[in-house]
């Protein structure tokens, strides 16, 4: 479809020209936009969303582009919208363990930048820290330490969307504890830009555990694993991470391909040096393992070259999930305390549709986290909500249409 | 929680105005509104006549919550399950009323406090614990329960739910998700929302719906999310499914004894500044120390100028790190002294002090008014001075017990209602309070509320656009008008503004019943 060269001229005179980018670097879904943006600042942001609003065109917001085979296929894409040089750190008070950024900050900025005084944020989204902060909330997609450390949405404190209104709004603010009003910046997380674009976010901060270290425990068979790793998790001992991986999943993350249980410790060093204790002393086999391996687990839950599925499974039930997934030529494995499970290979629409209904039937969800355009028009990525409510939100928040069309489903 | 005193000059005022403007819509002999004994049948028709509140003598007890504010619903329900509170809700909107939730009454915004009369919808008949999954660690419950029901239920299989608040003795956890509350040990774990997986919910309108599950981010919008700290205003949560979490191995609780508040909020800052997250650090300062020690006696020094309350858990290896270093940066802002709980009575007697505290004011002064502000934590010690200071100029007795780990400031301001012009004077010294912590680049409310205390600060806080952006949410919600009116946002079609019209978290004596 062809934009109006008259719409597109009225973009360029509402902002910079330094800021126009070739729409060809923007290709998603081997669809080019029509024209491309890389505004400087959120009122240029707020700027070109009314515009495209007021032009009737659709405009996609992006970041690292890592979660942009979530969601449905657009149905339709004019304008992009590259946040990344939205990369400043607006107010970073260390004493206070809180900051403030802007949505095109990576994770890895804002990882190093809280290095310096010891602190982090306590999320490892996939496929790594490449990510933009508005890119992971907008996904809300979370890695090995859920379960055991809050995630992006229970650590934001306050944040600013700019609206096809024109206007910035902004909900919360930068204290660790506030019921001032509606929590505006919930109902964005996880959205996939349906109500707006994130532009400011404000996080609460952890220190850095002082020890780290990652062990790798292996039982008889997957049914054993399991059994361990909830062993391991009613310990209360000091660790963020434990995942139980099938045979399949180990193989690929550069492992002894049998199935196995990897737990990251974390602490105080005196609580990490007992903790390390009890787990050797737990399983019949236990060995250090590299830290690596995380990175290699959260690269495999979003990367490219195949079908990737994140199930929600009763903690109880990971194992038998992990264990069906893979026997059906799958390569699976989940984070215990999230009941989090990850499938990736080769799976058609019908299979997807069975799974969820399994998820589904145990009080969890499927969601497909990376798949081709089609198999994304054959089967709904996120599965059923509530629909009425979610498009009455719409209509008050993004009447015509105008961010991201068709990503949640038709008409959303 | 009070005494049943009416002559409160402020009380009968605002009652009258409220009352005057629900009822004057439509004037009827009986003194109830046009259509009340219709409303009413239709109510007992679906629920059961005993069910059903009508008589004023039998709804006093529901005109207030733990604030001074007070009206009058029209009829009070108590229903039983999902499907009654769905045909209240729905009963109500055919007769043009608004609807009210109402947890234990408890809070301490005015939240459930119906100002244009209307149903009240009490869930407190719903107080069944449906279900505790220990292995996958998920709680299922009805709204009524409350928050210490549930813990007793959950402490024989060694886990916790989070949330604490100091009224948890009353508080419903259809209250906790209503108010986002928080308590000592959301310090470290979070509050009510970071602990709620999925929402049971009857919309305005009557239709029931689901948001969340069994299991943490659950894809699609995240409507739990939005809908926890909604105070009542979107919907009537009629089922919570709850995370729970794992008690530590080990805990230690300290006492810190320092000579002043202000050394005591340097020691918070100091604490925090290290990236040392205890479970729990509470202030209590001289005027509780005198008010709850005689009662308790957990060995709180009667000279002291404040004393925090810290708790740290873990694996014993951790806990004995942390609380060293906890020792050490009290001793260097100051500490006379810090000890140690060595007992498991001992540490239960420092607790029973700070959930006392509260009460032990309202015995001690005719009145009080509870403030709720949140500074960042590197700012506690000027805004502690600040809040000394202004009740000092006003004089007020002033008493302080308080989540200071969060920066969460419980001012209580001690006054005589019945002296004249002390209303009044009280409220301006909470307003200039709530200036300090808001410009200290805080927030107007860390855990009670906005409900409708603190409507016309809300504009303190936020733009135009920022406040139209949230009266979406509630037009999309279908909440707009006639659900939980006049409550959180300014504005709203009958409800007047300014500080005649707001409650105020005050409690009489006889409120240490909590
Ligand atoms: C002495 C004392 C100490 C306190 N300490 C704390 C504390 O440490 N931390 C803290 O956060 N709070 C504290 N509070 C405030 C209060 O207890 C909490 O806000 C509590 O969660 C309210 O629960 P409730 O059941 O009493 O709610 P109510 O007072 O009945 O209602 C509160 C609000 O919730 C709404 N509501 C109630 N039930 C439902 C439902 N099922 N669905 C939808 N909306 C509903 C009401 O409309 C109202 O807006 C304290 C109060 C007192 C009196």
């Amino acid at each position: 479809m062809t934009t109006a060269a008259s719409a597109l001229d009225r973009l360029r005179h509402a902002l910079p020209s330094d800021t126009e980018r070739p729409p060809a670097h923007y290709a998603l879904d081997g669809g080019t936009p029509a024209i491309a943006f890389a505004p400087n600042d959120p009122a240029e942001v707020a700027t070109l969303l009314h515009e495209a609003d007021e032009a009737g065109l659709a405009l996609a917001p992006l970041g690292a582009r890592t979660a942009a085979a979530l969601g449905r296929p657009l149905a339709r894409y004019d304008i992009a919208l590259d946040l990344r040089p939205l990369d400043r750190v607006i107010e970073y008070v260390p004493e206070d363990l809180v900051i403030t950024v802007q949505a095109g900050v990576t994770l890895a900025t804002l990882q190093a930048t809280l290095r310096e005084h010891g602190q982090y944020l306590t999320v490892d989204p996939p496929p790594g820290d490449e990510v933009t902060v508005g890119g992971m909330l907008a996904s809300a997609r979370s890695g090995a330490w859920r379960g055991h450390l809050p995630a992006a949405r229970d650590l934001i404190l306050g944040m600013r969307v700019a609206l096809p209104s024109g206007e910035v709004v902004h909900s919360g603010g930068r204290v660790v504890k506030n019921v001032t009003g509606y929590d505006l910046h919930r109902m964005h997380t996880g959205a996939l830009g349906a109500f707006g674009v994130i532009v400011e976010a404000t996080f609460k901060l952890a220190p850095l555990p002082a020890a780290t270290r990652t062990l790798l425990l292996t039982a008889a068979d997957i049914e054993a694993c399991g059994a361990l790793a909830r062993r391991v998790w009613d310990a209360g001992l000091a660790v963020r991470a434990i995942a139980v991986l099938g045979a399949r999943a180990a193989d690929a993350a550069m492992l002894a391909p049998v199935p196995c249980v990897l737990v990251e410790a974390a602490g105080s060093v005196a609580a990490v040096e007992r903790t390390l204790r009890e787990l050797r002393s737990a399983a019949t086999g236990a060995g250090d393992a590299s830290v690596e391996t995380w990175a290699r687990l959260r690269r495999l839950a979003a990367g490219p070259g195949a079908t990737v599925l994140r199930l929600g499974v009763p903690p109880a039930e990971v194992e038998t999930t992990v264990a069906a997934l893979e026997r059906a030529g799958l390569t699976a494995w989940a984070h215990l305390a999230a009941g989090s499970v990850i499938a990736r290979g080769e799976i058609a629409a019908p299979d997807v549709e069975a799974l969820r209904r399994m998820a589904v039937e145990r009080g969890g969800f499927l969601q497909v986290e990376v798949a081709s355009a089609a198999l994304r028009e054959a089967v709904d990525p996120t599965g059923a909500e509530e629909r009425t409510l979610v498009e009455a939100l719409k209509r008050q928040f993004d009447p015509r249409g105008t961010v991201n069309p068709g990503r949640r489903g038709p008409g959303l | 929680m009070r005494d049943g005193d009416a002559g409160h000059a402020l009380d009968a005022t605002l009652a009258r105005t409220m009352a005057t403007s629900s009822a004057a819509a439509h004037p009827a002999s009986s003194g109830q509104p046009a259509g009340h004994e219709a409303l009413v049948r239709d109510l007992q028709q679906a629920l059961g006549v005993d069910s059903v509140l009508q008589a004023p003598e039998d709804l006093i007890a529901f005109e207030y919550d733990a604030t001074i504010e007070r009206a009058l619903p029209e009829v009070a329900v108590f229903p039983a399950t999902t499907d009654q509170v769905a045909a209240a809700v729905r009963i109500a909107e055919a007769h043009s009323r608004p609807v009210v939730p109402r947890g234990s009454g408890s809070g301490l915004s005015g939240g459930a406090v119906p100002v244009l009369g209307g149903v009240l919808v009490v869930l407190t008949k719903m107080n069944r614990i449906i279900e505790v999954d220990r292995v996958n660690r998920v709680a299922v419950v009805q709204p009524g329960v409350v928050n210490l029901q549930l813990q007793e239920a959950l402490a024989p299989h060694g886990l916790v739910f989070a949330p604490d608040p100091s009224s948890q003795r009353v508080c419903s956890l259809g209250g906790n998700v209503a108010n986002n509350s928080g308590g000592p040990h959301t310090l470290a774990h979070g509050s009510t929302v970071n602990h709620v997986l999925g929402l049971e919910v009857v919309l305005p309108g009557g239709r029931v719906v689901r948001f969340g599950g069994r299991l943490a981010d659950m894809p699609g919008i995240d409507l739990r999310g939005l809908f926890v700290g909604s105070e009542g205003t979107i919907g009537i949560v009629t089922e919570i499914t709850v995370r729970l979490v794992r008690a530590a191995p080990d805990v230690r609780t300290l006492v810190a004894i320092f000579d002043s508040v202000d050394a005591a909020s340097e020691a918070v800052s100091a604490i925090i500044r290290r990236g040392l997250i205890p479970v729990a650090l509470e202030m209590l300062d001289r005027e509780i120390i005198r008010l709850v020690e005689p009662r308790i006696h957990a060995g709180y020094p009667l000279d002291a100028g404040a004393v925090l309350l810290i708790e740290v858990e873990g694996l014993a290896e951790g806990v004995e790190a942390d609380a060293a270093s906890v020792e050490e940066a009290c001793g260097l802002a100051g500490a006379r002294e810090v000890r140690v709980a060595r007992t498991a009575a001992e540490r239960d007697r420092l607790w029973e002090a700070r959930k006392v505290g509260i009460g032990a004011i309202g015995a001690a002064s005719p009145a009080f008014y509870l403030l709720d502000g949140v500074v960042p934590r590197t700012r506690l010690p000027e805004v502690m001075r600040g809040v000394m200071e202004t009740s000092a100029r006003y004089g007020f007795r002033v008493a302080n017990i308080f989540h200071a780990g969060d920066g969460n400031l419980h001012p209580n301001l001690m006054f005589d209602p019945d002296e004249p012009g002390a209303t009044e004077r009280v409220l301006e010294c909470a307003e200039t309070i709530m200036r300090l912590c808001v410009d200290a680049g805080g927030a107007v409310t860390g855990e009670h509320g906005i409900g409708l205390e603190k409507r016309s600060y809300m504009e303190w806080i936020y733009s135009a656009a920022d406040l139209a952006a949230m009266h979406a949410v509630r037009v999309a919600f279908g909440g707009a008008d006639r659900f939980n009116p006049c409550k959180v946002l300014p504005g709203g079609h009958g409800c007047s503004v300014g500080h005649g019209a707001e409650a105020l978290a005050v409690m009489r004596r006889g409120a240490d019943s909590v």
